[in-house]
């Protein structure tokens, strides 16, 4: 108890302790700001100035061998004639599709139909599993299934269903989608997961007023569950946007981006053109276009919803 | 303690941390007696063991030991070594690849010049006069061979006995063995749509036309023109025809061997390491061959072959002491150790193989019995090296596509080319 009476009157926060309000402010934000310097270095010299630094070097030529070379936008107008982007912008886009709308979806499943259950943690395991595998290993062990002549292809061939000959990692646009269904496999737990969340913070009221008024099964789920759900649902597709946009780890473990760049995303495109071929300007472009894209679109995504869910209520 | 002493000391920890972070380490480089313990660094993760080997014998031999730091993937490699040229952290010794890369690096003024090494190891038969051109850039030489190997065929040998069938010496053989292993059911030759897609390209462009395949690494002739049109007609026909393995397929091609699924493929000579480390005998278990020309109108057989460079910086460390290095690498004592644990040839040509399918090849090679083709990895300048690689890749999925694939690598190399 002496500790908890003791506290306010040393404390910094609590200055009005002494008779000398105006310098004990002045001191404690600088007292403050002396403390919290290391960390705004570190996250000045690690994360602000690698950012400022690409922006940079996006508009200059750069071999890692020579002294940068400023040559405007040129990186910029040749992106976008590059041939390869229209490929990487529709895997991309098929991306942002697939990881937004299936996982999302299939979450949600699996989250209300294993909510409030007898048994419902055991149902919703197999799920939750594949989310203790890290990205890379998640893709080396589809690799195997997925590869020509291996395990996806047999049992196909053994079930006597098309795809048995497909070689699914090698062609377009089988190799993008196949591994959308291996990232999916990965989170339809964690979106499951988020959503249970979801509907265990959904006040009983409501729900009750329904069923009394006659709502079961579908009609509840549509017209109350589902909009009380809503801030979560954004969150989730939120976190699925931003995740499909910067792809990549999955990708290059699986396909590297091909073959002949046919499966590669945005991010692969950046990581290749940077450090395979050495061109460290031209995919500092690429990366800003990327952060750029993903940053725009997160926040009009975002707006939206704020303001739809301001309409309502 | 005062606010202001509060502030202060916590500005000056901020400081130091700031600074403990940008600081490197001193390293062992001081004193005036020169280093006596060397980094190697490469791109050969693979062959640690190895390398620590020759760096236990330089230790005994001449006081000066050398430890690895190896990477297996390529780009993280290249962005370090040349983000080093611009830091503190320079390797005393690293690996790298001779053609358009190495000039890179050299044009740069990066590289310790090595002329005063070469002329002395000619001299005294350590290395020989045909090598020294891959490492020559503008009269002077650089860097010293890391390894030297030729392309040849692997083979299953159980695979070849079962089936009844003989090495080939032509090229008709070959597709006739080829034929009676498909057969038999087994695939005929290994193939890969990831990095190595060039192999069977530069093989069946060798095979043909030699000269063509130069001009192509030059500039002076067209990835379009008839020629190269052609090979790409036979590759498709042979994809078609069954003769490969699923390009798609992460199955390592030695164990592809090992188990007979496929009976041959074409490696550099180091594949031997491969092959031994899954437990095959050579000469037992598998063999290796020439391959024959797809032209038997060709006098010589022309065989691919490949050199990579062991180099030191001209800002080294102690420069002296990875000269001293590079001159116990390139001596007979090194080079036995270095080529026979890994089972390979070496760039000196007085070093004893106890291999005798492969000592008869470094012979043959050796001898002037081949023309010898600068690997198409080193040959291409690396713009058109990473498109060809592509180009390749989606031509193995889609073999219609060769056209507008070559016309891809035309694109890549006139826009090299151009600014030349």
């Amino acid at each position: 108890m002496s500790v908890a009476t003791a506290t306010p009157v040393d404390s910094p926060a609590a200055p009005a302790a002494g008779g000398r309000k105006g310098r004990g402010d002045r001191g404690a934000r600088w007292g403050a700001l002396g403390f919290v310097s290391p960390a705004v270095i570190l996250v000045a010299v690690l994360l602000y100035a690698p950012f400022l630094y690409t922006v940079v070097l996006s508009f200059t030529e750069y071999d890692g061998l020579n002294s940068p070379e400023w040559i405007g936008v040129e990186n910029f107008t040749r992106f976008f004639d590059d041939p390869a982007l229209t490929t990487s912008l529709r895997n991309t886009l098929m991306w942002v599709v697939g990881t937004t709308v299936v996982p999302v979806a299939l979450g949600l499943v699996v989250a209300v139909l294993s909510f409030g259950i007898k048994g419902g943690t055991w149902l919703r395991l197999p799920f939750m599993l594949p989310y203790a595998l890290s990205g890379a290993g998640l893709a080396v062990i589809w690799s195997f299934i997925l590869q020509s002549g291996g395990a996806a292809n047999d049992i196909l061939g053994a079930l006597h269903l098309p795809g048995a000959e497909t070689s699914f990692l090698q062609e377009e646009p089988w190799n993008t989608l196949s591994m959308i269904v291996a990232w999916t496999w990965q989170q339809t737990g964690v979106n499951a997961l988020l959503f249970l969340v979801g509907l265990q913070s959904i006040p009983k009221e409501p729900l009750e007023a329904a069923k009394l008024d006659g709502a079961t099964g579908w009609s509840l789920f549509r017209h109350v569950t589902w909009p009380l759900l809503a801030p979560l649902t954004t969150v989730v597709v939120g976190l699925a946007l931003v995740a499909s946009l910067k792809t990549f780890d999955i990708v290059w473990v699986m396909t590297q981006g091909g073959p002949g760049r046919n499966s590669e995303t945005l991010a692969v495109t950046m990581y290749r053109d940077a450090f395979v071929s050495g061109e460290y300007g031209y995919g500092s472009a690429v990366a800003l276009v990327l952060t750029l894209t993903t940053g725009a679109i997160t926040l009009a995504y975002l707006r939206r919803q704020v303001k739809s869910r301001e309409a309502l209520g | 303690m005062s606010v202001r002493a509060r502030v202060l000391t916590a500005l000056v920890v901020a400081a130091s941390l700031a600074l403990a972070a940008c600081g490197g380490d001193s390293g062992d480089d001081g004193g005036s007696g020169g280093k006596t313990e060397l980094k190697l660094y490469n791109d050969k993760g693979a062959w640690s063991p190895f390398f620590e080997d020759l760096g236990k014998l330089s230790k005994e031999q001449i006081g000066i030991g050398m430890t690895p730091v190896g990477y297996t993937d390529e780009p993280t490699y290249s962005a370090f070594i040349k983000a080093s040229f611009r830091t503190n952290e320079k390797p005393d010794l690293f690996t790298w690849s001779t053609g358009g890369r190495l000039e890179e690096i050299v044009e740069a003024g990066q590289v310790a010049e090595t002329t005063d090494l070469w002329k002395d190891a000619i001299a005294a038969g350590d290395l020989s006069k045909e090598l020294e051109e891959a490492y020559t850039y503008d009269g002077k030489q650089y860097c010293v061979p890391l390894n030297i190997s030729y392309w040849v065929m692997f083979y299953n040998k159980k695979v070849y006995d079962e089936a009844g069938l003989k090495p080939p010496t032509t090229w008709a053989e070959l597709m006739s063995n080829a034929d009676a292993l498909k057969a038999k059911g087994v695939t005929p030759f290994y193939q890969t749509s990831v990095l190595f897609s060039f192999v069977w390209f530069q093989q069946l462009l060798i095979g043909t036309n030699p000269d063509l395949y130069n001009k192509l690494a030059t500039g002076e002739a067209k990835y379009t023109d008839p020629g190269v049109v052609a090979v790409m007609e036979r590759w498709k026909q042979m994809i078609e025809g069954g003769y490969f393995s699923d390009a798609g397929s992460k199955e390592d091609p030695a164990v592809q061997l090992k188990t007979g699924k496929t009976a041959m493929g074409i490696f550099g000579t180091w594949f031997n390491t491969s092959m031994t480390q899954q437990g095959l005998k050579p000469g037992t278990d598998y063999g290796m061959f020439t391959i024959p020309n797809v032209d038997p109108a060709q006098s010589k057989v022309t065989m691919a072959f490949e050199s990579g460079p062991l180099c030191s910086l001209a800002k080294a460390p102690d420069t002296k002491a990875s000269t001293d290095y590079m001159k116990w690498w390139v001596g007979q004592p090194a080079q036995e150790k270095w080529a026979n644990s890994r089972g390979d040839v070496s760039a000196n040509p007085k070093v004893a193989i106890p291999d005798p399918g492969l000592s008869a090849i470094a012979k043959s090679a050796g001898g002037g019995e081949y023309t010898l083709a600068n690997r198409y990895f080193e040959a291409a300048p690396a713009p058109v090296l990473t498109a060809a690689l592509d180009a390749f890749g989606a031509f193995m999925v889609k073999p219609d596509t060769y056209q507008k694939q070559l016309e891809n690598i035309q694109k890549a190399a006139d826009d090299y080319w151009k600014g030349r």
